[in-house]
């Protein structure tokens, strides 16, 4: 009972520092890829900026517009974190570093954080604000299209490990990773392009589109209460790269450095890939983004799922 | 120290559910009963069937909320009314539902209630699909022709019509 809580806290604090430490690399990565220096004037290039930040954020005033909806405008911010350190407790970092291996952890993390749809359209709703509802909308639209190819090609691993349990899924990953396979690799991109969509991301980032949107669901939050949508949005990019790495890349596995070395630097590298794309692509149509995911994307993922099953009756 | 817990969840599952069924705005009826759910794969959680209660949240909160959230704000003309939750005959349906809950309690009250010692009982997904695939195959591809005939019925209904 007591290692289980000293566990859940620990997590909670990595969630916190890492959020930090990842508000501070988009900056720098951003940075660095447009020519400019980025922070620079808190701490050695600019690495205390985001303490400065959240004692800004601590200290703001939270603002409450006129007509907000009350239930869904306080809600919302809880809803899109609590099931992001939900995801945490089958997190496996190293052979020993996880909170609770479920035999069904798989499951249980496309299951939680698939209430962050909810959340995100209660703060677009609740906000009473035509930026934030259109934001919600696009949001909700995209997040439910993608879970579906985004599951199909989790399933695919699934199949291939035989378990559902994520230490399990590392475990029969001892002689090979899974990505280095030709249908698990195919299952890896639409892995990663589905789960770019489900956080937001740039190529897919319409819900959030400055240029349109000013910032979508969470233009009116201020505050705390935005920093727990930041929070959760910059930790849910940990948590979809922390489960590709898990179930392609092989996890805690690697030769010399230990397990949590290892595991972090397979998710961090991942999550430097995502910053890499939304500093480098553009931003595409919401009709294109709605006809890639269901005309292409899913059949895609259905075939490669065919296939995949059928190379491993063999 | 551990039944508190099942009995604190509960009594959020309850205080829930009372609030979906009396509060005016449907889209606040709707988020509450994702709480209920919520509570009830909490409940599952706490009696070790983890499978269940990841179900729970995917299907109910994830896919049937979403979905009453979506259907509340397209058809915009309920999604801003207050909306009454009681009908003109409350009053006799309240007189009933008292008098039906009172036999159940005379009903439970009368029963001994012999506690059986489970042995492990968290079922495996392995097993489930399982008795899905053999002895349950019948009702589950008859429910996927079930879902299929909605599905069909729910594109024809949705057909703009030329």
């Amino acid at each position: 009972m007591m290692t289980m809580v000293l566990k859940g806290l620990s997590a909670l604090g990595f969630i916190a520092v890492s959020a930090m430490f990842l508000i501070w690399l988009e900056r720098k990565v951003s940075a660095w890829i447009q020519n400019r220096l980025g922070p620079m004037m808190t701490g050695f290039q600019g690495t205390l900026q985001p303490i400065a930040d959240t004692i800004k954020l601590l200290l703001k005033e939270d603002i409450v517009p006129k007509g907000v909806d009350f239930l869904s405008w306080w809600l919302a911010p809880f809803f899109v974190t609590v099931p992001v350190v939900m995801a945490f407790l089958v997190i496996p970092f190293s052979s020993k570093w996880i909170v609770l291996d479920l035999n069904v952890g798989v499951l249980y993390i496309c299951s939680v954080t698939s209430l962050c749809v909810l959340g995100i359209f209660m703060a677009g709703w609740g906000s009473n604000n035509k930026y934030s509802l259109l934001g919600g909308m696009r949001s909700a639209a995209q997040i439910i299209s993608y879970e579906v190819p985004l599951l199909l090609s989790v399933l695919l691993v699934v199949m291939q490990a035989g378990t559902l349990s994520m230490q399990g899924i590392i475990h029969a990953q001892a002689h090979g990773w899974f990505i280095l396979k030709p249908q698990l690799a195919l299952a890896f991109l639409i892995y990663f392009i589905s789960a770019t969509a489900e956080v937001n991301r740039v190529p897919f980032d319409i819900p959030e589109a400055e240029s349109e949107l000013v910032a979508g669901y969470h233009t009116e939050y201020s505050g705390m209460k935005f920093a727990m949508f930041f929070v959760a949005e910059y930790t849910n990019m940990f948590i979809i790269s922390a489960i590709a790495a898990t179930l392609f890349l092989g996890g805690w596995q690697g030769p010399w450095l230990p397990g949590v070395v290892w595991f972090l630097i397979k998710a961090y590298g991942l999550i430097f890939v995502l910053m890499w794309m939304r500093w480098t692509l553009p931003r595409v149509r919401m009709d294109q983004m709605m006809s890639f995911a269901w005309k292409v994307l899913t059949p895609i993922a259905l075939l490669n799922l065919l296939v995949g099953g059928w190379f491993m009756l063999k | 120290m551990s039944e508190w817990v099942f009995y604190f969840i509960s009594l959020c599952a309850c205080i829930f559910a009372v609030l979906a069924v009396t509060q005016r705005d449907i889209f606040h009826c709707a988020l509450w009963l994702a709480m209920t759910l919520l509570s009830v794969a909490g409940i599952y959680f706490y009696l070790d069937a983890a499978f269940l209660g990841v179900v729970q949240i995917l299907v109910y909160v994830g896919g049937v909320i979403t979905l009453f959230v979506f259907a509340i704000k397209l058809t915009a003309h309920i999604g801003y009314k207050s909306i009454r939750q009681t009908s003109k005959q409350w009053a006799i349906s309240l007189f009933i539902t008292m008098l039906l809950l009172s036999i159940l309690f005379r009903v439970f009250a009368q029963n001994p209630w012999a506690s059986i010692a489970l042995e492990h009982s968290s079922t495996s997904v392995a097993q489930i699909g399982k008795s899905l695939m053999t002895g349950y195959a019948l009702p589950f591809e008859f429910m996927s022709v079930i879902l299929l005939a909605a599905m069909v019925g729910a594109i024809v209904i949705g057909k703009v019509k030329k």
